[in-house]
């Protein structure tokens, strides 16, 4: 019994990178905003754990960090992601949401703007 | 021992690296300017206003009479009605601090504007002890830091940036209470530039006459604010907009004296006055 508790903890705690960036883009749906798929992004710079993809055309990648502060130490990385463009790098709890308006698609900035707002 | 710390400073070097584009500043990348808060896009990028409300970047510039440091960022600290903004605004007359931590977060910071009219903002201040609110607007009457009477040389130019630009500003028609900045020796400049004789405006704060000529194209230089007690005792000519208001000012909304009379423009006006 001891065991499967462990077990299960263990499972708890290997996706709840994964849980947490679901739930980020599902609120982002729910708000309205448009996500691609997010697919994993392989020897990223920004982080072991991320994802990429687009919402309303703005490139975004989520990446998940083990605690807020790493995500946090992480923004100035996120900003090289985003490079000569409008763009942003915040964390939100563990996570990295890095955006970037390669299309020049968001003028005013309201697409941007939810990503970050409407985060849970 | 002397290969590990050569080791060292080689990885130092290579991270510092990554965000050495501009000089080695590490928060932000290549031509990237960081921004936090919402601020008007130059014309030349589109226009209007950039509603991103948490740090940002951009590769366009920051200028250095709108735009203030805040945390690395460039805060803005203009009228966002100047450039279209339409969402919540409040309304303020004349200099006053603005406790940029209270409105996008970050170190505590107290910058101070300078707009010396009726202006707007988007965020309403943080201590009520500060201000007095009359006739809808925020009038600063604390006692201002030195920091702020220092600084005003520097930053007292956006006035001439903003008398010229033609938008709906606040319309402030009741008396400055007591205590406002405005009236404060400080923050009256005594100079106006002199373009072409035109209107003579009389000063009675002081004990005889002081007269300020005023161009006839109608531009007060920078720094035109005027003191309580200041009418203009010749009537403009309709070329001219001078906006001298109860208890100061340069600025638009504010009440327009000349000819022994008085009406307002509601705000309507082309510039500053």
């Amino acid at each position: 019994m001891k065991k499967l508790a462990l077990i299960l903890v263990l499972a708890a705690c290997g996706s709840g990178g994964n849980a947490s960036r679901d739930a980020l883009i599902a609120a982002w749906k729910t708000g309205g905003l448009a996500p691609s798929a997010f697919t994993a992004v392989k020897d990223s710079p920004v982080g072991k754990d991320c994802q990429a993809g687009t919402v309303n055309s703005i490139d975004v990648m989520v990446c998940s960090y083990a605690t807020a502060d790493e995500a946090k130490t992480a923004q100035d990385l996120g900003l090289k992601w985003v490079g000569d463009t409008t763009g942003i790098s915040r964390a939100k709890g563990s996570l990295l949401i890095v955006a970037a308006d390669r299309k020049k698609s968001d003028p005013k900035g309201d697409t941007i703007n939810k990503l970050v707002k409407l985060a849970p | 021992m002397r290969k590990t710390a050569i080791l060292i400073v080689l990885a130092s070097l290579t991270a510092g690296a990554a965000f050495a584009d501009d000089g080695g500043n590490p928060h932000h990348y290549g031509r990237q300017v960081r921004f936090v808060g919402i601020h008007p896009i130059p014309r030349s990028e589109g226009g209007g206003m950039c509603n991103i409300e948490g740090p940002h970047v951009h590769i366009y510039a920051a200028n250095k009479l709108e735009y203030r440091d805040h945390d690395g960022d460039n805060y803005f600290v203009g009228d966002p009605v100047a450039y279209h903004y339409d969402g919540p605004k409040y309304a303020y007359k004349g200099p006053h601090p603005i406790h940029v931590d209270a409105v996008v977060g970050g170190e505590p910071d107290t910058e101070y504007c300078y707009i010396e009219g009726p202006h707007y903002h988007y965020f309403r201040p943080v201590d009520d002890a500060e201000f007095r609110v009359a006739g809808d607007a925020y009038f600063y009457v604390g006692t201002p830091p030195q920091a702020f009477i220092e600084a005003r040389p520097a930053y007292i130019g956006i006035n001439a940036t903003y008398r010229p630009l033609v938008y709906t500003r606040p319309v402030v028609e009741v008396e400055a209470p007591s205590g406002w900045i405005g009236a404060r020796a400080e923050f009256v400049t005594p100079g106006v530039v002199v373009e072409t004789p035109g209107v003579i405006v009389e000063d009675h704060r002081h004990h005889g006459r002081e007269a300020v000529v005023v161009g006839g194209g109608g531009v007060v230089g920078v720094g035109a604010s005027v003191g309580v007690g200041v009418t203009v005792v010749a009537p403009p000519p309709p070329s001219i907009s001078i906006g001298i208001g109860v208890g100061v000012g340069v600025g638009g909304g504010a009440v327009i004296r000349g000819g022994g009379h008085e009406h307002h423009d509601n705000g309507r006006h082309r510039g500053w006055r």
